[in-house]
């Protein structure tokens, strides 16, 4: 009967130290011995009675048991509707949902909640089974472990070791989204890092277009020139993270960090550079010549003749530089200047006859 | 010694330019290194009399070195690699005296090239510098030098390989005419003040390495170095050796031709201005005017000061030869400016184009050690700083400084001067009068304006000193041939692996060492394609793969692999990959004629060349354009791949 009684005012009493604490503290507190007896809920400072509150607390789910510094223990709430789905869990589950909880944001990898729990591997399956039938928790993908199984809690977001930051989707490198925002990048970037000289010849362009239709592109060329140097008004990395996340090609909000990751990335593909060490981004080439370079790239995979001059020099140009049995040839012998199946075709081609 | 490759083209090189006979001499030797007369007799299977006949003209041609032994009297004869490789680059030079100097300093350089190196008294007597009446052949044999390697400039483009054959000779011809006897003289005034000839000592003729132990066996037999002992002694004479060497190596023509930092007779880009900007040379005396004022064909001029001018270049006795380190600077140079050209605006090209010229006439050669040092091994070093007024002297009055550069603040209307519309239908199109005098200093800003433009990455084409509260522009040469070096090296990634590994060589230049997965992350590229490229770049010797084991078991699962970028490796693969691209389009090009031999024969008899639209049949002549195109482009392709060489190897 006393003992009865006794568990009865002690769930009363431990639901209202509870309440207590949830009406003082923030959710995420870690509670101290002190901390709970400074909320005057337990007569007389107790001990005794406190320890019997805790453990009520403690197997209703609401409380968890934490060791806090220099071994001493502590506690932290967990809300109501999270404390009845743990209630309905069994030992096993539980324990496997602890410990996945534990790591938060960065997931855990199946073998280690195995090493953590020392639970059965069968066990361990049929556990994380139900809990992910559930919708307790769920499987992530981690970008520096594609082969590893993990999990985390379901209501969480994975963080960004998991996902590898904003350029991964489900872990996997999303070069297309990428290309996008670097495309769009280098033209905004372009535009500020050339003045556009305002056309003061207007009339004689417009005279020309009434005239023939064709000529009127070649003369609307605009002209670019540079700006003086010294000059403050190349973009930065929030000015361009702010352009991106307003032009809408974004479905998430993408941080300052990823898009300064992908400057640098812009700038080893000497599409821009980087000026003052990086405190502003200034493109090589001027927007006309960004906006031709973009439209070939869509419109046809296969480079046009002129910009692969570019990349051409003695070496890349000669049959030699790319023939596959360089290495073997010599005069006389079996692969030689003489037999050379490559030279005829390259003449041929080279003076269109 | 040098590699096979690089022999392999110096002998195509010899054969193609000199005939067999040179040919087969300076493969012997190439192939036994030095060699006394007898064994090079044995080796070569050639009579004494072609010997003795090749040798001598070889060693004319400084082809060959020769060296007398003190000790025994014998004379050894040894290949040389280096001038036998400038055979190649012989038409780039003269296109660029060509264009520097004019048409006649280019036929007075041709001439000293084919010559090896020549005597001036000679050179006064070679009808086709001195006489008035055209020859058009006048260089039979040797005329294939150039006719072949100076046209490789034109022959790149298929349309104007007409005048293929006798570059030079077209020069002669088309020269001779108005090209009066005076002008030889001034001619060479020029190239040694501008440092592009220099004169023949007996030590050139020697290989560096012998005239080094000369030096040293001459520097230890010195009664103050004898009684130097251990360490001391080696230093010394270390240092007196270098010292001695110079010495005796010395060809210096330019003393004495320097005005102002500015050789005698330079062009000035601009030609000769109208009164306005020449203002403050009139304060000054004759001399200097002459100087200043000299017009394209006033050489003449030179002689009113002949008392300033040492008398040496007057001597017919001085021997002259081609300066090529000099020349390799001026050319490297035209390289930067083409760099510059791509990025900047014309403008600023130009005035980067005048500090490269004034910094030309201080700077001797390309760098101070033999061999390119390692990346990351190599000092900085700057060339001769040119003060701002001079650069700001250099540049063309005319030029609009101001209306390329955009205003620093957008806001704010942009006026390009002399754009104006109202103002441009009074005063015409230039309107000297206000911008000249009134703008001088804002006219200096704005050099200084473009200059700084110029230092900005990614190139840093110059960089910015202040001496003694001067403002001086420099050149940072080692710098920049290692960017060219690399430049070259990344277009090459580019154009075989393509754009995605163009971004990876970048990293691993700029990050060093990574593995694959830090790799990935800086590259931002999906792991598939990272890793085919990497495989692919490797398979080309482009980027290597080191192993660093955790344990001392070295199993691969404990393991860290980083992919790495060695520019120094790779330049020296390349090198030897272009040497042999080189000799292999001039085989095919031998080849290519050798089919066509008969045909060619015909088209080259005495009475058919010079003629053949009268002789040939209008498919032999469509034959012959056909030929001339290809081997235009075969040696168009030679030139170009000597650019790369020269980047590689010698800047």
């Amino acid at each position: 009967m006393t003992s009865s009684e006794s568990g009865g005012s002690t769930a009363q009493l431990a639901s209202k130290l509870y309440d207590e604490c949830l009406a003082k503290f923030p959710p995420d507190h870690l509670f101290y011995q002190q901390d709970l007896l400074g909320l005057g809920v337990v007569p007389k400072n107790d001990l005794g009675l406190l320890l019997q509150c805790t453990q009520w607390l403690v197997d209703q789910k609401l409380f968890r048991l934490l060791q806090g510094k220099n071994d001493r223990l502590s506690w932290k709430l967990i809300s109501r509707e999270d404390a009845e789905k743990l209630q309905s869990l069994s030992p096993d589950e539980s324990l496997v949902y602890n410990v996945i909880h534990s790591t938060g944001r960065s997931g855990i990898w199946v073998r280690a909640i195995q090493n953590r729990t020392n639970v059965h591997k069968s066990i361990l399956d049929r556990c994380l089974k139900s809990l992910e039938g559930k919708n307790y928790i769920k499987s992530v993908h981690n970008v520096k472990y594609p082969s590893r199984k993990m999990y985390m809690l379901a209501g969480l977001a994975p963080s960004e070791d998991v996902t590898g930051g904003a350029w991964f989707t489900d872990g996997v490198l999303d070069a297309n989204f990428i290309n996008t925002i670097a495309t769009y990048i280098e033209y905004t970037v372009s535009r500020k890092s050339w003045f556009e000289v305002p056309s003061s010849d207007g009339p004689r362009n417009k005279r020309i277009k009434t005239s023939s239709g064709a000529a009127v592109k070649q003369d609307a060329e605009k002209e670019y020139l540079a700006f003086p140097p010294g000059y403050k008004g190349y973009p930065t990395v929030s000015m361009i993270t702010a352009a991106v996340n307003e032009s809408g090609l974004t479905p998430v909000r993408l941080g300052e960090d990823s898009i300064a990751q992908l400057c640098d990335v812009l700038c080893y593909d000497n599409k821009l550079v980087a000026i003052n060490g990086g405190e502003f981004y200034k493109s090589t080439k001027n927007p006309e010549a960004v906006k031709q370079e973009q439209m070939r790239k869509e419109s046809n995979q296969e480079p046009a003749d002129t910009s692969r001059e570019l990349v051409k020099n003695g070496m890349t140009e000669a049959p030699c530089g790319q023939c596959p049995v360089f290495k073997l040839c010599t005069p006389g012998g079996a692969v030689s200047p003489e037999s050379c199946e490559y030279f005829g075709p390259w003449l041929e081609k080279a003076l269109g006859f | 010694m040098s590699s096979q490759y690089a022999s392999e083209i110096c002998t195509l090189l010899v054969e193609d330019n000199f005939g067999e006979l040179f040919g087969r001499i300076f493969s012997t030797l190439l192939r036994y290194n030095r060699l006394p007369l007898p064994r090079l007799k044995h080796y070569s299977g050639l009579s004494e009399r072609q010997l003795h006949y090749g040798l001598a003209a070889m060693i004319q041609h400084r082809l060959v070195f020769h060296y007398t032994a003190y000790d025994d009297g014998i004379t050894y004869y040894e290949a040389n690699i280096q001038f036998s490789y400038y055979l190649v680059r012989s038409g780039k030079i003269l296109e660029f005296i060509k264009e520097r100097l004019g048409d006649y300093a280019a036929a007075v350089m041709s001439t000293i090239m084919l010559l090896g190196h020549a005597q001036i008294g000679y050179l006064e007597d070679l009808p086709e510098l001195n006489a008035h009446h055209p020859i058009s052949n006048g260089v039979t044999e040797e005329g294939d030098v150039d006719g072949e390697y100076g046209s490789i400039k034109e022959a790149e483009d298929p349309e104007g390989q007409e005048g293929e054959e006798g570059q030079v000779n077209g020069v002669n011809g088309d020269y001779a005419p108005s090209g009066p006897s005076g002008l030889l003289h001034p001619t060479l005034k020029t190239l040694a003040a501008h440092g592009y000839i220099t004169r023949v000592r007996e030590a050139h003729f020697q290989s560096y390495s012998d005239n080094v132990l000369d030096a040293e066996r001459a520097v230890k037999s010195r009664p103050e170095v004898k009684q130097l002992k251990g360490k001391k002694l080696e230093e010394a004479v270390l240092e007196k050796t270098i010292d001695l060497i110079r010495e005796r190596t010395d060809g210096d023509l330019t003393h004495g031709l320097v005005f102002n930092g500015v050789p005698r007779g330079a062009k000035r880009s601009h030609g000769t201005e109208a009164d306005g900007p020449n203002k403050k040379s009139r304060l000054n005396y004759d001399s200097v005017d002459g100087d200043e004022d000299i017009e394209e064909n006033e050489w003449s001029d030179d002689e009113m000061v002949g008392d300033v001018v040492p008398m040496q270049l007057s001597k017919s006795g001085l021997v002259v030869q081609v300066n090529y380190e000099k020349l390799d600077v001026a050319l490297r140079n035209r390289r930067f400016l083409e760099l510059a050209e791509k990025d900047a605006s014309p403008v600023t090209s130009h005035i980067y184009e005048c500090l490269l010229r004034r910094i030309e006439y201080q700077t001797r050669c390309c760098r101070d050690t033999a061999e390119i040092p390692r990346e990351g091994e190599e000092g900085e070093q700057y060339s001769a700083p040119i003060s701002l007024t001079a650069v700001v002297e250099e540049v063309d009055p005319k030029l609009d400084v101001a209306g390329s550069i955009a205003p620093k603040d957008i806001s704010q209307p942009f006026n390009r001067r002399g754009k104006r519309p109202l103002e441009d239908g009074v005063n015409g199109d230039h309107h000297e009068g206000p911008n000249g005098v009134a703008s001088e200093g804002n006219r200096i800003f704005d050099i200084d304006q473009h200059l700084s433009l110029l230092a900005q990455p990614p190139y840093n084409l110059t960089s910015k000193r202040t001496i003694g509260g001067l403002t001086t522009w420099t050149v940072e040469f080692r710098y920049l041939a290692r960017k060219l070096r690399h430049l070259e090296l990344e277009r090459m990634v580019e154009a075989r692996y393509g754009d995605v590994a163009f971004r990876v060589i970048r990293i691993l230049h700029a990050k060093g060492k990574l593995d694959e997965k830090r790799l990935q992350e800086i590259s931002l590229l999906p792991f598939k394609d990272l890793r085919q490229v990497l495989a692919l770049m490797q398979a080309g010797g482009f980027v290597d793969l080191q192993e660093v084991p955790r344990d001392a078991q070295r199993q691969p699962s404990r393991t860290i692999y980083l992919w790495y970028y060695d520019p120094d490796r790779i330049r020296a693969g390349m090198l030897e990959d272009i040497y042999k691209t080189m000799s292999r389009c001039l085989q095919r090009l031998r080849f290519e004629r050798s089919r066509m031999k008969d045909f060619l024969e015909k088209t080259e008899r005495s009475d058919v060349k010079g003629n053949e639209m009268r002789y040939l049949s209008e498919a032999e002549l469509k034959t012959l354009q056909q030929w001339k195109a290809r081997e235009a482009l075969l040696l168009g392709e030679v030139s170009r791949l000597d650019d790369m060489v020269a980047v590689m190897r010698d800047y």
